[in-house]
């Protein structure tokens, strides 16, 4: 069986600098085939040159066995190639059927649209891919998650033989998941070929059923999840295994620096209580929902809670802000760097200072430009954010530099508590390594380092302890090495 | 954390105002309302003002306004703005009337001038395209040389002494006896229907939404971001030239000082009227309606004897209540 798209030996540099070597892929009808790597392996570029983003150097692309060239992306999709990218490209104020069918909409003749039609053939649409959202809405009145789905449906809607979806569980509930894999399911049931991008693993090993592995532009192996796993995965992707990627455990002290005590704030969160002592690292699992996020925000002061309390070092506080709380010593690193984190069109020195400002300014309110530049290039070497540049936007960071400069900025203001909220979300595996070093060696300084995060691994490889939360309130405190993934689990669901 | 985002993203079909009607009805809604309740308290005090002399006397004072916001109302909803217009307005009238003054045919004079404003919208176009430049800099720029290029060319007095035959576009009209029903209100008329029209229903003319909506999806989905945006500026310039062609006949007189601040009523109009400078909302029917509110308020000043300076307050206070009701039924239907 020909495969439906088909990569034979493609090459690709930019200048100097080789990004892909004589890669080969193929995906066939029916077919789920995930592409994993570390990023900056190849696997936008492949992804790039396919739907006609790149020109290739090198090598043929193969659609149903014919040599084709796509010039840029819709030329791809009217040959039947679909790219659903990582940023969401719809536009909010439009309708779901608006959107689906831009520049596409059946017209008369003289080019008006007939609006009936087009809201019927986005029903038909959904009907296909079995779900259930109204063409006649606007999208911006729905989640991430459904917009996530209507950017399929819109992705299909070209009769697309090929389906290629770049990290699309970035933005999901665990729910939403479950739904878009069903509808993966149903696409794969009409013969459609799908590429799966993706850093998740345990996701990729549940959809696929091929993972093709990136490595420095060269594909490494194609293996079988049925007889594979994440850790032969990510060995394969970075030449290291599971056991090195987190770093060793520290010594956690006695003395108890942040003590939450019956924390509630129904229907959010009830009665949480745990303790973070100095020195340690504690993870916070749970479901997507379970009211972590918020216990955090009410801690950090950016949220109001209306029973319990949180002291800090033995002295209770009562934090309006989150400026109080930063001036207390309680930072909070954003599950979501880009919205509320980073300001992204500034440089990054501005950035890692933006904390800590009082600290770099005089008596008088002017900045102390000096302090401020070896402020950010000790932060810069501190957290190896690359490239060393401190004067480059923000924007022109890869995902893991910006999260590092996160991290930089929020260590800028000497925290004694840091919150982290899903501090490695859409990083690559090997930033990934660098951000739990970060974490772990802030933890030996004494300072009590909070970790949420949706990927147990990471839960169980970083924390000295893990609180679990269950529907907004904690259903277990797991302590020791030896904490399986299956405990965690159970106590996160039931 | 998004979760409960999720669950109420779409169980309350049909509840209230606020969810049966879209954001864009309810603000043409509420701008209706209001120019109806502010026309009814000036004309308890003022029996004339909804005369049929005095509607006219409104609409061709703010005719050049009403034709220039048909253009500016899609250049809004592509997350642009076009300050040029309050240059090209007289350029264009001085222009036909040279034209016409060195003997050209009146059509020639006119196609000729419709064209020239045409090219200088390309010309923002251009800057803003080619070197990425925010709009508002590339339009402030032409309309910075354009004011002083309208001096040169004039010598700063003004052009006079047209062919009678060009009266027919400005200052002729259906005689009702009382008041003079004149052309050129047909020639807005047309436009806005036509212009209205397509841009509710023409592929090609809802573009504009997408592109203002979000650039990136409007590029992914094969639109030439650039080209289109060559259009829009385009006929905004053109727009504004019609605007300075009727002017021209209408005083039989063309001059370097016409269209003064014209840009800022024609964009308070256009905002009252629902469209939203971030891009991807704004109608002709709603920017229409920001004209004919505009042009009421002017006119109930004048009426009144009140100091003229009061209008301003006005509109400025209408023009920030617009925005913050857009605002706040934004974030209603949010949550």
């Amino acid at each position: 069986m020909t495969p439906v798209l088909e990569i034979r030996r493609a090459s690709k540099s930019f200048g100097s600098h080789r990004v892909l070597h004589e890669v080969s892929f193929g995906v066939d009808a029916g077919e789920v085939h995930a592409l994993v790597g570390e990023n900056g392996a190849g696997k936008s570029t492949l992804m790039n040159i396919i739907s006609g983003i790149h020109r290739r150097d090198a090598g043929e692309i193969l659609l149903n066995g014919e040599s084709i060239d796509p010039t840029d992306p819709w030329q791809a999709r009217q040959l039947g190639i679909s790219v659903v990218f990582q940023e969401l490209s719809l536009t909010p104020n439009m309708t779901v059927a608006q959107n689906i069918f831009v520049r596409r909409e059946p017209t008369s003749a003289l080019g008006l649209v007939h609006w009936r039609q087009l809201n019927d053939d986005a029903r038909a649409l959904f009907e296909r891919i079995g779900i259930d959202i109204s063409p006649t809405e606007l999208v911006g009145n729905y989640s991430v998650g459904i917009q996530q789905i209507i950017e399929i449906a819109k992705a299909i809607s070209f009769d697309a033989k090929v389906l290629i979806m770049d990290e699309p569980t970035s933005a999901l509930s665990e729910s939403e998941v479950d739904r878009l894999f069903s509808i993966i399911a149903e696409l794969k049931q009409q013969g459609v070929a799908i590429v799966f991008i993706s850093h998740k693993l345990g996701e990729v090993l549940r959809i696929a059923d091929r993972v093709s592995v990136l490595r420095d532009g060269e594909m490494v192996g194609v293996v079988n999840p049925s007889h594979s796993n994440q850790d032969e995965i990510i060995h394969m992707m970075v030449g290291r295994s599971l056991g090195d990627l987190y770093p060793a455990k520290g010594v956690v002290s006695d003395e108890i620096l942040l003590e939450v005590e019956g924390l509630s704030h129904p229907p959010l969160f009830r009665d949480i209580s745990f303790s973070l002592r100095r020195g340690e690292i504690l993870g916070i699992a749970g479901l997507v929902g379970a009211g972590r996020t918020e216990v955090a925000r009410a801690i950090f002061g950016a949220d109001r809670y209306s029973r319990g309390s949180v002291k800090l070092a033995g002295i209770k506080l009562d934090l309006k802000s989150p400026r109080q709380a930063i001036e207390k010593g309680i930072v909070y690193l954003t599950e979501d760097r880009k919205v509320m984190g980073l300001f992204l069109s500034m440089t990054m020195r501005d950035n890692i200072v933006s904390s800590a400002l009082a600290r770099f300014t005089d008596a008088l309110g002017l900045l102390k430009h000096r302090a401020i530049v070896n402020e950010s290039l000790r932060a810069i070497k501190q957290n190896d954010i690359r490239p060393r540049d401190d004067l480059l936007s923000m924007t022109s960071l890869s995902g893991g530099n910006q999260q590092k400069s996160l991290l930089a900025k929020c260590l800028s203001a000497n925290p004694k508590v840091l919150i982290a909220d899903e501090p490695t979300r859409g990083v690559d595996v090997g930033a990934k390594v660098k951000i739990h070093q970060a974490l772990r060696d802030l933890a030996n300084r004494g300072i009590g380092v909070i970790v949420i995060s949706s990927e147990l691994p990471e839960v169980l490889g970083l924390s000295d302890r893990v609180v679990v939360f269950r529907e907004g309130h904690v259903s277990a405190v797991l302590d020791g090495d030896n904490i399986a993934q299956a405990d965690v689990m159970r106590y996160a669901v039931q | 954390m998004h979760d409960a985002q999720i669950l109420k993203s779409k169980q309350s079909d049909g509840v209230g105002l606020l969810q049966r009607f879209s954001l864009e009805t309810l603000q043409i809604g509420a701008l209706a309302l209001a120019i109806v309740v502010f026309a009814i308290i000036v004309q308890l005090n003022f029996p004339v003002f909804l005369s049929l002399p005095n509607i006219n006397v409104m609409i061709v004072n703010f005719l050049p306004e009403a034709i220039i916001a048909l253009g500016m109302t899609i250049v809004i909803i592509t997350a642009g703005i076009d300050l040029s217009v309050a240059g090209i307005y007289p350029f264009s009238a001085i222009i036909v009337g040279l034209l016409l003054l060195a003997g050209a045919p009146i059509p020639l004079a006119i196609i000729i001038t419709l064209a020239a404003g045409a090219f200088i919208g390309a010309i923002n176009a251009f800057i803003s395209n080619t070197f990425r430049v925010h709009p508002f800099i590339a339009t402030l720029a032409i309309l910075l040389i354009l004011r002083g290029v309208n001096i040169i060319i004039t010598g700063g007095s003004p052009v006079s002494g047209f062919p009678e035959a060009f009266a027919i576009v400005g200052q002729r009209g259906i005689d009702f006896g009382t008041f003079l029903l004149r052309y050129s209100v047909f020639i807005w008329l047309a436009l806005a229907l036509l212009i209205g029209y397509l841009l509710r229903n023409h592929r090609f003319w809802r573009l504009s939404y997408f592109i203002g909506g979000n650039r990136r999806s409007a590029r992914m989905s094969g639109v030439n971001v650039e080209r289109y945006l060559y259009f829009v500026y385009m006929l905004s310039g053109a727009l504004a030239a019609v605007a300075g062609v009727i002017v021209a006949s209408q005083f039989n007189a063309a001059s370097n000082s016409y269209g003064q601040n014209l840009e800022l009523r024609v964009i308070t109009a256009v905002v009252i009227g629902g469209a939203d400078l971030n891009g991807g909302a704004g109608s002709v029917l709603g920017s229409m309606l920001g004209v004919l509110f505009i042009a009421m308020i002017y006119n109930a000043f004048a009426m009144s004897g009140i100091s003229t300076y009061w209008q301003d307050v006005v509109v400025g206070a209408m023009l920030l209540a617009s925005i913050l009701m857009g605002e706040v039924l934004k974030r209603r239907r949010a949550n």
